[in-house]
């Protein structure tokens, strides 16, 4: 357990700077390596900005608690048979707190710096990020139920014969929108777009806009291990050992997520809202109501 | 700490680009360099590049913008006059020298850190709202509940400045609006936008920055399905898709006061981009000279 945690922290901030590069490739602005390293420290040099009467806790607080977010979210994704940070028989619940989770810290930190376009995105995120956690419940209880636990090993386990990506075609496209979504990406990126100059970040300046950056990119990377572990089979794998598997798998889910990031158009927020509850939110029903009866003995 | 120092020069210089009359286009234009980023507020960045005439009567609002971007700070005015002593000024056709020289600068700061408006002595604690809400305490707004315009129950209205620099606004328009969280309740135009002329109005331009509001890139667009987020019946598609095929748009805007009230925030600013910004700055001239 103590060897996974380690392995996970270890292991978190060069996938981040993979994240970066992922971000990076494709926009035409070269320094695809490097690039990342250099503005992050250059990030990091700049001070941070006060504002007026701020809520200076949660200000302070909120990215290292995104953070914190992702790495508790991380670690119920066994790395080999026997090997996860939290062993524990609800893995998935706790995962399901982080997101839902996140939706607070992402309100807080736009809450905090007591200025009009940070809050907008602040309250848009929350509207957003509702419906966006149900639909992630009810795909992720339609993975839990061919393995008949919660447990994020049994859910692995169960996919020995096929993976819940073929089983369940629907699971991993919904899933991919709460990624896009707890990740403030592309058609999801209520919070942070353009169309609020940065929105809950428009305030933040220095260590504190590059601490959040770092965790969005771990919260990316957090999403895409779960995604990799739910829907395609985690460690599994023949030949590799089984942290490689799951290391391939996360890769590819990570370029899945920046690819669709830039590829879907962001709909205005009212829009948004009507697709998530009257097209996505059946469609998770749906894809619950066919994993039942498949697994209908 | 000197290594991050060593790896922070290479960084991108992060810019926040004031388009002034016929700015638009030579910004655009920027955006693609190597070597810097334009970036969407400015608390993220390093430089301030004013480009393109600013009228004086903007001065203490850029003024204001200057004390936005965290010191260290340097300022490049390039093709306009400086409205106020920091930075230089840049005539030629590329800033880029000019931004580098002043990302190693530190101009002191250009206004007082002190509150725009004293304490206003009104209402029972002074601010000069009811109660404990609403008034302008220092010049800053407090929200007051108001009744909401879609179901007429009580909501917190804010009322505030919006412009004339905000990046996903149309260049130099200022507007007054009083918001319900992000529902525009009420517009009063304050400035209009800044003459562009013919390259500010060019479709691949204005395509791109109605784009960049729905957060993807112009090479994305016409297969994406870009369309079919835009709210349909607004004639934003029809903009939108006009752009895409190079063709130019000649529609004129209702008037931004009648046309923006009702609106989400995300859906008014869409609603400006998809114009041109000639048409824009039309219509709003139109109506101040009435």
């Amino acid at each position: 357990m103590i060897a996974a945690a380690l392995t996970l922290l270890l292991a978190l901030p060069p996938l981040v700077w993979v994240a970066a590069m992922f971000d990076r490739i494709g926009t035409g602005r070269g320094a695809v390596l490097i690039g990342p390293l250099q503005n992050g420290a250059a990030l990091l040099l700049r001070p941070n900005t006060a504002t007026e009467a701020p809520d200076r806790l949660n200000r302070l607080l909120a990215p290292g608690w995104y953070l914190a977010l992702a790495l508790v979210g991380l670690s119920v994704v066994p790395l080999a048979p026997g090997v996860v940070a939290s062993d524990i028989s609800t893995g998935l619940v706790l995962w399901g707190a982080c997101e839902a989770l996140t939706v607070v810290v992402v309100f807080l930190h736009g809450w905090s710096p007591n200025a009009p376009l940070p809050l907008i995105g602040a309250y848009r995120y929350v509207a957003i990020g509702l419906p966006a956690m149900l639909l992630s419940m009810f795909v992720l209880i339609g993975a839990a139920l061919p393995a008949q636990s919660l447990s994020v090993v049994e859910v692995v386990e169960a996919q020995r014969e096929i993976w819940n990506v073929i089983r369940q075609p629907l699971g991993l496209p919904l899933f991919m929108a709460l990624g896009l979504a707890i990740t403030l990406r592309g058609p999801f990126d209520y919070a942070d777009g353009a169309e609020l100059a940065g929105g809950t970040s428009a305030e933040e300046s220095g260590p504190a806009l590059a601490l959040w950056h770092f965790a969005r990119a771990a919260m990316l990377v957090a999403f895409s291990a779960m995604a990799a572990t739910a829907f395609l089979g985690g460690h599994l794998g023949p030949v590799l050992p089984g942290p490689v598997w799951l290391l391939l798998k996360t890769l590819v889910l990570m370029a899945l997520s920046v690819a669709a990031g830039r590829f879907f158009a962001r709909m205005p927020p009212a829009r948004m809202l009507t697709f998530l509850w009257v097209v996505l939110l059946p469609l998770s029903f749906a894809s619950l109501a066919l994993v039942g009866v498949e697994v209908l003995p | 700490m000197n290594w991050l120092s060593a790896l922070a020069r290479g960084a991108e210089i992060p810019v926040f680009a004031v388009a002034g009359a016929q700015g638009l286009a030579p910004v655009e234009g920027l955006r693609r360099r190597p070597g810097l980023r334009l970036v969407d507020s400015p608390r993220h960045a390093r430089v301030l590049l004013v480009a393109g005439a600013v009228d004086a009567a903007h001065k203490t609002a850029l003024e204001r913008l200057h004390a936005q971007l965290p010191p260290p700070r340097g300022t490049v005015w390039w093709q306009a006059a400086p409205l106020f002593a920091r930075g230089e000024a840049v005539a030629g056709n590329d800033p880029l020298p000019a931004i580098r020289a002043a990302a190693e600068a530190s101009d002191p700061d250009q206004r007082p850190d002190v509150p725009p408006h004293p304490w206003q002595g009104m209402g029972p604690h002074g601010q000069g709202g009811r109660g404990m809400m609403g008034g302008n305490p220092y010049g800053r707004p407090m929200a007051m509940t108001a009744e909401d315009i879609r179901d007429g129950l009580e909501l917190d209205a804010y009322s505030a400045r919006f412009g004339p620099f905000l990046p996903m606004l149309p260049p130099g328009l200022a507007l007054d609006l009083t918001l319900q969280g992000d529902v525009i309740v009420s517009v009063t135009v304050v400035s209009p936008p800044f003459e562009q002329g013919v390259q500010g109005d060019a479709p691949d331009l204005c395509a791109a920055r109605m784009l960049r509001l729905m957060g993807i890139g112009p090479r994305a667009a016409r297969a994406r399905g870009a369309l079919m987020v835009l709210p349909k019946g607004s004639g934003m598609r029809r903009r939108l898709a006009a752009w895409l095929r190079g063709g130019t748009v000649a529609e004129t805007p209702e008037p931004l006061s009648e046309a923006l009230p009702g609106l989400e925030w995300a859906e008014a600013v869409l609603w400006l981009a998809s114009f041109p910004p000639s048409q824009l700055r039309a219509v709003c001239m139109e109506r101040q000279a009435a």
